[in-house]
């Protein structure tokens, strides 16, 4: 029993390190593909974010920035500390806005079109806590394994490719966002009615 | 104000994408300070502040709690 023990974990000790960075890079895929909706709903839709969707938008690119340096320096606490902040910050963002429109008054109601029913601070408040569950999960599974810190993404080249495809997507969508907010915004308050750059 | 909330952010990004790890650490640091900052600023009402009276509930009288448990 103690020799298959053993065995086991020799093979979790294998086995791990590059199911963590598939993991990892399966939430940053899944933050990626909620953010290029998003834009796709604005550049192709015309629905511009409101402030609070954008501060949306930055959270998850927060919570992506720690991912990409899971990759970039290998798996550490303080970079999954950094995921878990900007979940957290997702959530109270997204629960106050959902609570801002909940009650039907003049000038409240949800920004853009519903998807599958649910307006877009809904969903924020679905995806920050099935974020925060799934860094507690990776907490639980990968937290006490010593090989996971020592194995880097570079172990493993066909991980590392797909890891820096993806880490300079997601960098090239938080620079599309930053020239986004500058021509919606300019140097002013926010709002939806229009780019106030090409005012 | 925005802009520059999403300048650092943008900024940490890219320093962090190229290996510069203390430095697009502070940046991200910087970035959430800010973000905290602005989300404040954007539920700030003058009139309400930053309580929410249109989802507040009515508190029930004594009366209406004896009515309901008799």
């Amino acid at each position: 029993m103690k020799g298959l023990l053993n065995r086991a974990a020799v093979v979790w000790d294998e086995v791990g390190p590059p199911m963590l960075y598939v993991y990892m890079l399966g939430m940053m895929a899944v933050i990626a593909g909620i953010l290029t909706t998003a834009m796709t709903l604005q550049y192709v839709e015309g629905e511009l974010p409101c402030p609070l969707c954008l501060l949306q938008r930055a959270a998850m690119l927060g919570v992506c920035f720690g991912i990409i340096q899971q990759f970039r320096h290998g798996f550490s606490y303080t970079n999954t500390g950094v995921s878990l902040i900007f979940s957290v910050f997702l959530l109270i963002v997204s629960v106050r806005q959902t609570l801002l429109d909940i009650y039907p008054r003049p000038g409240h109601e949800y920004v853009g079109s519903a998807v599958f029913g649910l307006h877009m601070p809904v969903w924020s408040v679905i995806i920050a806590v099935c974020l925060i569950t799934a860094i507690a999960f990776q907490l639980i599974v990968w937290g006490g394994q010593s090989p996971s810190r020592e194995k880097r993404v570079s172990h493993y080249p066909s991980l590392r490719a797909i890891a820096r495809v993806l880490s300079f997507y997601v960098i090239a969508v938080g620079v599309i966002n930053f020239v986004s907010v500058g021509v919606q915004c300019k140097f002013n308050q926010c709002h939806t009615f229009s780019y106030q750059l090409l005012d | 104000m925005m802009f520059i909330v999403f300048a650092v952010l943008a900024l940490a990004l890219v320093v962090g994408g190229l290996g510069h790890r203390r430095l697009s650490l502070c940046l991200i640091f910087l970035f959430f300070v800010l973000a905290v900052k602005q989300f404040l600023w954007e539920i700030y009402s003058p009139d309400y502040g930053f309580r929410m009276p249109w989802i507040q509930v009515q508190l029930m009288n004594d009366n209406a709690v004896s009515a309901s448990t008799v």
